[in-house]
Parts: C-alpha cells; structure tokens; sequence
C-alpha cells in the first residue's frame, strides 16, 4: 500500500477519532496547565508537557487498559465481566501472601510473582466461563456474583492487611530502561504491547474472527457451526489474565497488595472499552481502542487538576464524558452507514 | 470488524519515540526549597467526602492565609484529595504533584504500603512530604502530625468501659481496614478491653468510610446483636448523621467515639455519646502548613513526630467546645450551641 493509501486508511480507521480527541485534549491541557520552574535547571517547565506527567498519565492509565482490553474482548463476545477489579485485588494478594511466606532470590521472586497472578487469573476467568457455559446464566449476574466472591477471598485470606512485595518486583515494574531516572515507562509499554496484542486477537486470528462472530449474532454462529461454549469459556479466560497480569504490574509498581485494591475499577474498565467504542450489545470493539479510551479517561481525571476545576466535578465530569463519546461514535457510525449505503 | 494495522503500527511507533526522546532529559536532582517566597503545598487526604479532612482543609488554607500576611508569602494550598479511600489514586496523586512543581505535600495515608514507594520518589526529587492523621511510616517523609493511634484506640475502650461501668458487651466499628493508624487504635481497644474483665467485645466491624454507609453499620450489626450495649468508634463516622440520633436508645447502648464534629455534638446532648475524643482536624491543615513553611521557608528543623493531644468532650464542655468548631471556621454548628445557657 502506497504511503498515501496508508494515511487515507488511518483517518478513516476507528482509532482516528479518539486519538484525535486525546490530542485535542493534550493541546488544550498543554495551552492552559501554566508552569513552574524546575528545581534541578532552573527552566520554565510545562506543567503538562513534559515527560514526567505524560508517562504518569499513561501509567495510571496502564493497570484498568490492560484490563480493559481482556473486558474488551468480552464485551465483543455480547457478555460482560463485572469481576476484574476484584480478580486483579485476588491475584495481588495471594502473589503477596506466597512470596512473603516463602522469599525466593530476585528473579525467582519476579518469574513466581508473575506466574501466580496469571494463573490464579485465568483460574478465575475459567470459574466465570464455567459458570456462565455451564449454569446458563447472564454474564452479568455470574461475575457480579464472582466480584464479591473473589473480594471476599482477597479480604478473608488477607485478613484486610496491606502486604508488601519484595523489593525486586518494583525494581523491574520501575526500571527507568535506560531514561532518566525518575521516569517509569514499564506498565505504558506493557500497556501498548497488551494492547497490541489484544488487537492482534481479534482482527487477526481465527479465535478473535469467532469472538466477533458470536457478538455479532449467537444464532447464526450456532448454525455455522461454532462452539459457543468454547468461546465464552475462552474471552472470560482472557478476561482474567489480562487482570492477572495488570494486578502483577500494579502490586509491583505500588509496593503492596491489599483486598481493597482496584475496587471499583470493573466501571472504568468496562467505560473504557465503551469510550473505545465497544458495542454493549457485542460484536463490535477494539483493543487498541479500549486503551485509548482508558488514556482519554485518565487525561479528563488529570485536566481537571491540572486546570484547576473543582476536583468535586470529577465524577460529573467523566459521566458526562462518558455519554458524549458513545453519543459522538453512534452519530460518526450512522453517518459512515449512510455514506456507504449504495445510491438508489 | 474494524481493522487497525495502521493505527497499531503508529502508535507503536509513537510509543517508541516518545520513550527515546525521554532519554536526553536529565533526571532531577534534590533542591532545597528555602527561602522561596512562593510555596506550593499539595493536601492530599485520605477522602474528601469525609468532614475530618475538609476541616483539615479548612485549617491548611487558614495557615496560609495567615503566613502570606505575617511575613508577605504567597502559599498556595493545592487540594488534591481524591473522592474515595485508594492508596492507589493517593499515589498518583503526589506524582501528579510533583510533577506539576509542588514544593510540599500534606498527606494522610490511605494505605501505608502503597504509599512508601511515591512519597520516597517525591522526596528524591526535591519535594518535603509530611504526613498527618495517617502515617507512612517507613518512608522518607520529614515529619508526622497526629494523635498516637494505639492510645487513642485504648482512649476510646477504656472511656467507654467507665461509661458501662466496667461490665457489658461491646462492638468495635473499625472504618477502612486497610488503613494504618486505624488498625492501631482498633488494636489498642482491643488490649484496653483485654485489662476490664467484665467488657466483651462482640465484634469488631469495617466499613466504608461514609457517614451513611456507617450508619448503616451500625444498624445491621445492632440487628444482629441486640445484645450489644456499647460501641467504641474509632473514627465518628456514623455520628456525621442524624440517622442515630431515633436509632439508639441512650439508656440501652452507650457510645464513646472519635472526633468531635459539629453533627456529632447532637449525641453528646442527647446522651447517646456521653463522650467524644475530638481530634482537632483543624489543626491536621494548620500544624501541616506551618511545619512545613517553618521547614521550607524558616530552615527550622522538624520534630519527627509532632504529638496531637486529644480533646475530651462530654455535656460538661460542650458548649466551649461547640464555639471553638465554630471559631475554626465550621458554618454547620447548632446555633443553640453557641448561644449563653439559659439561666437555670
């Protein structure tokens, strides 16, 4: 494809107006955030751009948009998964509770670390799958029954404590890689490279074509031939290594795993994947997406601050936000429809 | 099905350039802040839907006011506290505030563990945290302001053990789990109660740390064990309603709490609470500042721990106590309160 061809197809892709959005945002955050001088050089720094806030931006971004790409493929399925802040709060505490029961060097700590959160979340994306398959019931009332379950696991086993991890897993969750020292750009690319790879499952594989097949209509995929069954089981399986794995990178990041962690998150993971354009109703959604709808969030949490509104707003604000970006897609989705309709 | 090979290549693309254009920045070394006229202090409590911290606000901005005109400063009180209790958003919070050149940060502590990493990374780059209320205890954070928490937990029982004349079963209503300095004095009732033989204690019960969902609490746990004739709050959670006030019986339940807010004082008067331990959380904002400037500005050194003495509060000085809320600014107390007592 020409270089041409490439542009063309990008502003036409769904991706061109949220990233349009989130640097429209930038530009404006960019223009009014004012600045301050900066200790170490004395020079008038940004108090929006500059490296420092915008990986943090992405950071804080980073552990609901792992999350939000494995609820993303959910959603695409036509279920939806209420229990991945409570998954992420399980997987933290138990890695915590092991590795401080029995201490292993550093990089055994990190491969143990890693290993347990992954497993105990597809263990807890299978018991959502089974009982979704199995009991014949709405996703929705199987993993809001799971969230508290899986919380109530995470408190009854870690007697409420806040436990620390060893000091290896945040060295690597922190490693600078190279940049200055106090820039931490390891959960934004496992954020990317998740949600990269997310996008490489759904558009790309037979799977990911299935998953958008049983979202866009059971029926007919029964007829085709598809196992349902395998397929639900297979997204709530994603769905819970993608919060294993962004419960790995927020316990090792923050220092400590406690049950209350990302309580209430399954809201803005599941807003994410919708700012993203994900279709409540399945069939329709994106990975890359989802984490640039996670990004949007974050950075209408920073602006808030960062202009100085009246933090009390926040909620108001980001509710708003909410239903103007779906409205915005819904109305770009209808007018793409009637432009593509063949002329009478 | 959306196709995004283009938009997943740039942003990758992106990503990368991005994170190589961050290495020529050179990290930040320390800088004292001395003698700068203009100060900025990031507040970051534990919840800004709980009175105790828009006291302490009220306090912080007081001080500021007051040190811009002893001595010509320009002090700046940036309220960054978040909507609810997460160590997590605490953490982003101080990055956010460091980032965007805070001098200082006031921080009461939602979950010690989380929080050591990012008060440890604020002061590696130049910027004074002092905690209150809620300590971090192993980080790197200059000073601590706040009431010795074992104490006050034991405080509380050994009040309330008076008030049951030694004898009777009791519950304790814990607030957020996960919190430090909650956990101690939830400890030191628990060993207070262990020295009055005739005190058992029947459970003790965390919440959500909003009035309602306390009150709602202490309901349930009333329903459930109507036996009870005492509660030892360690925080006055609860009390910030008037839900109480028609719900307990003061000649069956007798309540000693924490905190001394304005709509606590209808429980002294009706003699459900015959006593409080009021925290002066004005003082929480105001010690915080003038520490701090005293620090920045005055380059005078800081006590480690600041002790904060508790205020007994019963029928006896309620009205003393009631016009001292109001002298700090708080609009909401009981104007019969404030008024002489009528002559009797």
């Amino acid at each position: 494809m020409t270089s041409r061809g490439w542009v063309k197809r990008f502003f036409g892709s769904a991706q061109a107006g949220l990233l349009f959005v989130i640097l429209l945002l930038g530009g404006l955050l960019t223009a009014f955030a004012g600045s301050h001088i900066d200790r170490a050089t004395g020079a008038s720094v940004n108090n929006f751009l500059n490296s420092n806030t915008l990986i943090q931006v992405a950071t804080d971004a980073s552990f609901f948009a792992i999350m939000a790409v494995g609820a993303t493929i959910v959603i695409v399925s036509g279920g939806i998964d209420l229990s991945v802040g409570s998954i992420y709060a399980l997987c933290g505490v138990s890695m915590a509770m092991l590795l401080r029961a029995h201490p292993l060097s550093d990089a055994w700590s990190v491969l143990t670390a890693l290993t347990v959160c992954l497993v105990i979340g597809l263990l807890c994306g299978a018991l959502n799958g089974a009982m979704v398959v199995g009991l014949r019931v709405h996703p929705f009332i199987i993993t809001l029954g799971s969230m508290w379950i899986l919380r109530g696991l995470a408190f009854v086993a870690s007697r409420a404590e806040s436990i620390l991890v060893p000091p290896a897993l945040t060295a690597v969750a922190k490693h600078s890689l190279g940049l200055a020292d106090t820039l931490y750009p390891v959960p934004m690319l496992v954020m990317v490279l998740t949600a990269v790879l997310g996008s490489v499952y759904l558009e790309r594989t037979v799977m990911g074509r299935h998953v958008f097949a049983l979202g866009g209509n059971a029926e007919a995929s029964r007829f085709a031939g598809l196992r349902l069954g395998r397929i639900q089981l297979g997204v709530f399986v994603l769905s819970g290594v993608a919060a294993g794995l962004a419960a790995f990178l927020g316990a090792s990041f923050y220092g400590s795993a406690s049950c209350g962690d990302a309580t209430g998150y399954e809201l803005y993971v599941i807003a994410s994947a919708v700012v993203g354009g994900a279709s409540l109703s399945g069939g329709k959604g994106s990975a890359v997406n989802a984490m640039l709808g996670a990004l949007l969030i974050v950075l209408i949490r920073q602006s808030i601050r960062t202009l100085r509104f009246d933090q009390n707003y926040e909620w108001i604000i980001i509710g708003c936000a909410i239903i103007v970006a779906v409205v915005l897609d819904q109305q770009s989705a209808r007018l793409t429809a009637r432009r593509l309709r063949p002329k009478d | 099905m959306p196709r995004s090979r283009p938009s997943v290549a740039l942003l990758s693309a992106a990503a990368l350039a991005f994170v190589l254009a961050c290495t020529s920045q050179a990290p930040a070394p320390q800088a004292s802040a001395a003698k700068k006229k203009n100060l900025k202090i990031a507040l970051i409590a534990k919840s800004s839907t709980n009175p105790v911290f828009l006291s302490a606000r009220v306090g912080a901005e007081a001080a500021a006011k007051e040190l811009n005109a002893q001595h010509g400063l320009q002090i700046e009180v940036a309220w960054l506290t978040p909507p609810q209790e997460d160590g997590q958003v605490q953490a982003q919070r101080i990055a956010q505030a460091v980032n965007e050149g805070a001098d200082a940060i006031l921080l009461s502590s939602s979950d010690a563990g989380k929080l050591k990493g990012a008060v440890d990374d604020a002061v590696s780059r130049g910027v004074a945290v002092m905690t209150f209320d809620s300590d971090v205890p192993l980080s790197k954070r200059f000073a601590f302001y706040g009431a010795d928490d074992l104490k006050t937990g034991a405080q509380t029982m050994a009040e309330l053990a008076q008030q049951l004349n030694g004898k009777g079963k009791v519950a304790i209503l814990c607030g957020n789990q996960n919190a430090p300095n909650l956990q101690k004095r939830v400890q030191g009732a628990k060993d207070e109660a262990a020295k009055h033989p005739g005190i058992t204690i029947v459970g003790s019960f965390p919440h959500i740390e909003t009035p309602q969902d306390a009150a709602a609490e202490v309901i349930r746990v009333m329903n459930a064990y109507p036996e009870i004739e005492g509660w030892a709050m360690i925080g006055g959670w609860p009390l910030f309603t008037s839900t109480l006030l028609d719900q307990l019986d003061p000649k069956r339940v007798k309540v000693v709490a924490v905190d001394g807010l304005p709509a606590e004082l209808a429980y002294v008067e009706k003699g459900i609470a015959p006593v409080l331990l009021a925290q002066p959380t004005y003082k929480w904002g105001h010690v915080g500042v003038t520490t701090i400037v005293d620090k920045l500005y005055f380059a005078k050194a800081a006590p480690e721990i600041v002790p904060m003495e508790l205020v007994r509060v019963s029928q006896d000085n309620l009205r003393e106590w009631a016009q001292q809320l109001k002298d700090w600014g708080f609009t909401d107390v009981a104007p019969h309160l404030l008024a002489p007592p009528a002559a009797k």
